[in-house]
């Protein structure tokens, strides 16, 4: 098999959720820049079965190069077989970089293969960089995104990353780009995956879970009580986001613990945060660090919450969450 | 008899972290600990295999000296064996060199286990990367972001969802899992297991030594990755305040701001509606 | 004595202030406002050991040390301190001369149930023309074949309205040369055991403080607590336990006003910055903060004399003496700093302000207290 002299920063190709989320080509395109840096070659990594879809897409978005298998035993995703894949064909070319999608499968996988292949891996990286020294500068949050780390692998390769969908921007496509693709066998000796998957389906009564969701509701004690509090869920509906809550909220029964958001909860993301009736204990405020832009609703000006968003909105959060309803169900298109 | 290990991390308390305004970074060594929430949760589960099962339940923590806390805690929720692993060679250890201290203990504490519980990730790093490399080294059955667990003789059967896909997975014994925050709310602590905590055998200290690790080994096959600055993140808020009614802050909202949300719903939304409509 | 809380106390503390934020904080201002004791609370305190937190692990107790209860009870009052006192009054005043003076069939039968909270228990004392004066009650106690039948009026009982047993001081000799008072174990079901109305009070609504009326209440003779004319004995020694307690609540609700001030200094703007940057308010908060660590100090020295089987009486009215006027002091100074909010139902510390007030008065009266320091010192010091 042929190896590469040229330096190379592999990007896995997760397409599982491609309609949802399009990390792997956001990945692409930061691939292409740091490429550019190191003067290397961006390649993609696609296994599955029927996959040319992904081959053309990925070529489209920037990849010089493409590992492609397809094989009719990799129809559904594997963290074994994957690994193994992986490993192989790492320690026989080298790359100085994977990039691999925050997905829960990229966030799973990616541990495991730099276990495999003993090297470094940051998490979740909201920032990607080279540093004077020629390394790969990881940028990863910490303490719900109140804190970023700057991280390096000094002395191992290939440097590794997870990042999150959503960091980068992808390049337009362009059909008439042109990639190096090598069609490669599944290796002989793939092993048996210990994991059975006994049964799985595409969730319908969630789209997402809250960690990902872009768009969130949270609401505090401040609803006044259980069915106003339930009034979020129409809101949340009608936005395709996510309900989430305060401690106080939780423990008294209006939302499950899932829906917990704060230190002893979730850590979100969202791009858009509505905050009704919360006053913005710490103990909650810890998991909103990355919260993009937030919209708070209470009646006291003076919550922490009222103050740490961009949009302070004073006046009863019940009554405002009626009428915001009302008013989008009149606006949005679909 | 089951055996499970519960691997479990102190974390800073949000509410007491002490911040060194002039850096802005964090006093780790003056913050006040407490048991990880979803170590939590991991433990809450195994706690409830015990209560079906007959089951013993060891706990493993690594950290400074104070990280035993979170082993009494364990303790007097219902684990049966502590052990901290504590070494000033090991401070500062990442994902990589944190796998490779824990399995060291495993093997050496506890050879027979069936099942390893992890929280699926810790509030601070939140890096979820321990309990997949834990699995790497001791070459064992994984899944992570479990929600629900169930038991059939050596069988074990989870239910996740990742990526939008619930999964129902089997594995053979001995396995391991990150439990999810979404199940296995925590139980409160009994004030009677509270006291008996502090009693009896007490808590395993485990050197590096102890674990045949030493320095240059640690060096080697340690840590990969290395942090070279933290910093706070510095976000600049417009805080735009709106006031008077419901009807008039929310169309005020929606003009001003339909087109960051059309965006992020990824839906277009009408702006300046006239009343009469 | 050890100045830094020990990992045991550390841990106690966060698993009770977490219980406590969780449980009591959303229902706490509610369960005031309506003067409703919290049942499904209670029910889960129960399991968790709350109502034997100095009971014998061989009658299902927590067998703490005095510190750790001292803390429990601290970080119940600091959330909510109605249900504070229903924990403090059952363990400090109705469980403890359990403990002390029941015979060993009275603990195998009692001490179980209270250790579960299976039964609730209350202290009761005082009267209409007995309160400081604890020897002048009227409620009499007269045997006759194998019962003491019970007649009288208690007032002002904490957990009244809810007790499944109350310790009843009465007279069992009424000869006015050689006054005798002694305790009596009597179960709600006894017949003759009534429950006035409960109180409306200014503070500590939460808890159910209710008189009981004693009428013909047949007790049998097993149920003496220890000896006949034992009274003032039991009473004494149980007072002093219970001003343990006390004083821990007092000082949960000094916390828990100052916590709120504290924050409320840092969030409250006012010539556009911050009102904890002044210096009038930082003088406020230096006051309750020293007074709040001394107070603490105190307290657990009062705690670790009591585990050292040491006399802890004078320690123990000091610790309640200062606690409660902490407390007092603590808590109206959280109202200053909140201005016109702070006397608006809208926060809690008008509610710390008016439970710290009664800290000042039952068990001991402020003044009964200097009385009880003053007659120990002044019999230690014998110029």
């Amino acid at each position: 098999m042929m190896k590469s002299k040229k330096k190379s920063i592999w990007v896995f190709g997760d397409y599982r959720n491609y309609y949802q989320n399009r990390v792997t080509l956001q990945l692409l395109s930061k691939a292409v820049d740091l490429a550019q840096t190191i003067k290397a070659e961006v390649c993609a990594l696609v296994f599955g079965h029927e996959i040319d879809e992904w081959i053309m897409e990925y070529t489209a978005h920037g990849a010089d190069r493409i590992l492609a298998i397809d094989d009719p035993a990799l129809k559904s995703y594997s963290t074994e077989k994957y690994l193994a894949i992986i490993e192989n064909l790492a320690k026989e070319r080298d790359p100085e970089i994977i990039l691999i999608g925050a997905t829960d499968f990229g966030r799973e996988f990616a541990p495991r293969l730099a276990k495999r292949l003993k090297t470094g891996l940051s998490a979740d990286c909201v920032g990607l960089d080279i540093t004077d020294d020629g390394l790969l500068l990881q940028i990863a949050p910490s303490f719900g995104g109140n804190m970023l780390a700057e991280i390096v692998t000094e002395l191992h390769r290939p440097q590794m990353v997870t990042v999150r969908p959503g960091t980068f921007k992808e390049i337009p496509h362009n059909y008439t780009r042109k990639a190096l693709v090598e069609r490669l066998p599944l290796m002989k000796k793939l092993p048996k995956s210990r994991v059975r998957l006994i049964e799985y389906e595409r969730s319908v009564e969630k789209e997402h879970t809250i960690e990902n969701a872009s768009v969130i509701v949270c609401g505090g004690r401040g609803m006044g009580n259980r069915d106003k509090f339930k009034k979020l869920h129409d809101l949340a509906r009608l936005l395709g986001g996510d309900v989430g809550a305060t401690r106080p909220v939780v423990y008294s029964g209006w939302a499950d613990h899932g829906a917990l958001v704060g230190q002893a909860g979730k850590h979100i993301k969202p791009k858009i945060l509505f905050s009704f009736g919360i006053s913005g204990a710490i103990q909650h405020t810890a998991g909103l660090g990355e919260a993009d832009f937030i919209i708070a609703i209470n009646k006291n000006p003076q919550a922490t919450m009222m103050k740490m968003a961009d949009v302070a909105i004073i006046a009863d959060a019940s009554d405002v969450l009626k009428t915001l309803i009302k008013e989008l169900k009149k606006r949005i298109r679909e | 008899m089951l055996n499970l290990v519960v691997c479990l991390k102190q974390v800073p308390m949000v509410t007491e972290l002490p911040w060194d305004a002039k850096t802005g970074t964090l006093r780790r060594d003056l913050a006040a600990g407490m048991m990880n929430p979803a170590c939590k949760h991991a433990l809450e589960a195994a706690l409830q295999i015990k209560e079906k099962f007959s089951a013993h339940i060891t706990v493993i923590t690594m950290g400074p000296p104070a990280a035993e806390e979170v082993l009494r805690e364990a303790l007097a929720l219902g684990a049966d064996r502590a052990i901290l692993i504590c070494d000033k060679l090991l401070a500062g250890a990442d994902t990589y060199a944190t796998s490779l201290v824990l399995t060291a203990a495993i093997k050496k504490e506890c050879p027979k286990f069936d099942l390893i519980l992890c929280g699926a990730y810790t509030a601070d790093s939140e890096t979820a990367q321990v309990g997949p490399q834990l699995a790497e080294e001791l070459d064992l059955p994984a899944a992570a972001y479990v929600e629900k667990l169930e038991i059939h003789g050596r069988t074990l059967r989870v239910r996740r969802m990742v990526d939008n896909f619930r999964e129902t997975l089997e594995m053979e014994f001995p396995a391991l899992v990150t439990v999810s925050m979404e199940n296995y709310r925590p139980r409160y602590t009994e004030l009677m297991g509270l006291e008996n905590a502090f009693g009896g055998d007490g808590v395993i200290v485990l050197g590096a030594a102890a674990l045949g690790i030493n320095a240059s080994l640690f060096k080697n096959k340690g840590s990969r990755t290395k942090v070279r600055k933290v910093f706070l993140r510095k976000t600049q808020k417009e805080n735009v305040i709106l006031q008077g009614t419901a009807s008039a802050v929310v169309t005020e909202f929606l003009n001003k701001y339909q087109r960051k949300i059309s965006t992020a719903i990824g839906k277009s939304i009408e702006g300046k509606l006239n009343d009469e409509e | 004595m050890q100045f830094n809380p020990c990992m045991k106390h550390k841990l106690i503390r966060n698993s009770v202030r977490h219980f406590a934020e969780t449980e009591l904080a959303p229902i706490a201002a509610e369960i005031d406002r309506d003067a409703t004791f919290p049942l499904d609370v209670i029910e889960k305190m129960k399991t968790l050991n709350y109502f034997g937190l100095q009971v014998p692990k061989e009658f299902g107790g927590a067998a703490m040390d005095s510190i750790s209860a001292a803390i429990v009870m601290e970080e119940i009052s600091r959330v909510c301190a109605a249900v504070g006192l229903c924990v403090t009054v059952h363990n400090g005043v109705a469980v403890y001369p359990f403990i002390r003076f029941a015979t060993p069939e009275q603990k195998k039968h009692y001490l179980p149930k209270l250790a579960s909270g299976e039964i609730i228990g209350a202290f009761s004392l005082t009267e209409a023309n007995a309160g400081s004066d604890a020897g002048s009650v009227e409620t009499t106690a007269v045997k006759k074949n194998q019962e003491y039948i019970l007649n009288g009026t208690k007032i002002f009982v904490t957990n009244g309205g809810v007790c499944d047993l109350a310790l009843i001081f009465a007279l069992t000799n009424t000869d006015q040369t050689r006054l005798q008072s002694s305790v009596f174990i009597v179960e709600s079901g006894f017949p003759g055991f009534l429950r006035g109305e409960l109180e409306d009070l200014c503070g500590m609504r939460a808890n159910p403080v209710s008189s009981l009326f004693l009428e013909d209440c047949r007790v049998p003779e097993k149920n003496l607590l220890g000896k006949l004319g034992d009274g003032m004995k039991i009473g004494m020694t149980t007072l002093d336990n219970g001003r343990i307690g006390v004083a821990a609540q007092a000082l949960g609700i000094a916390q828990g006003a100052f916590e709120a001030a504290v924050k409320y200094a840092k969030e409250r703007q006012q010539f556009k910055k911050p009102i904890a940057s002044l210096q009038t308010i930082q003088n406020y908060i230096a006051d309750m903060a020293t007074g709040i660590a001394a107070a603490r100090l105190l307290l657990y020295h009062a705690c670790s004399l009591k585990d050292e089987g040491a006399p802890f009486g004078c320690e123990a009215a000091m610790a309640k003496l200062y606690c409660s006027q902490v407390a007092s002091k603590v808590t109206s100074l959280a109202v200053q700093i909140h201005g016109g909010y702070g006397y608006s139902k809208e926060y809690d510390v008008e509610r710390y302000f008016r439970d710290a007030k009664v800290t000042e008065i039952y068990e001991g009266t402020s003044e009964i207290q200097r009385l009880v320091i003053a007659r120990s010192v002044l019999s230690q010091w014998t110029f």
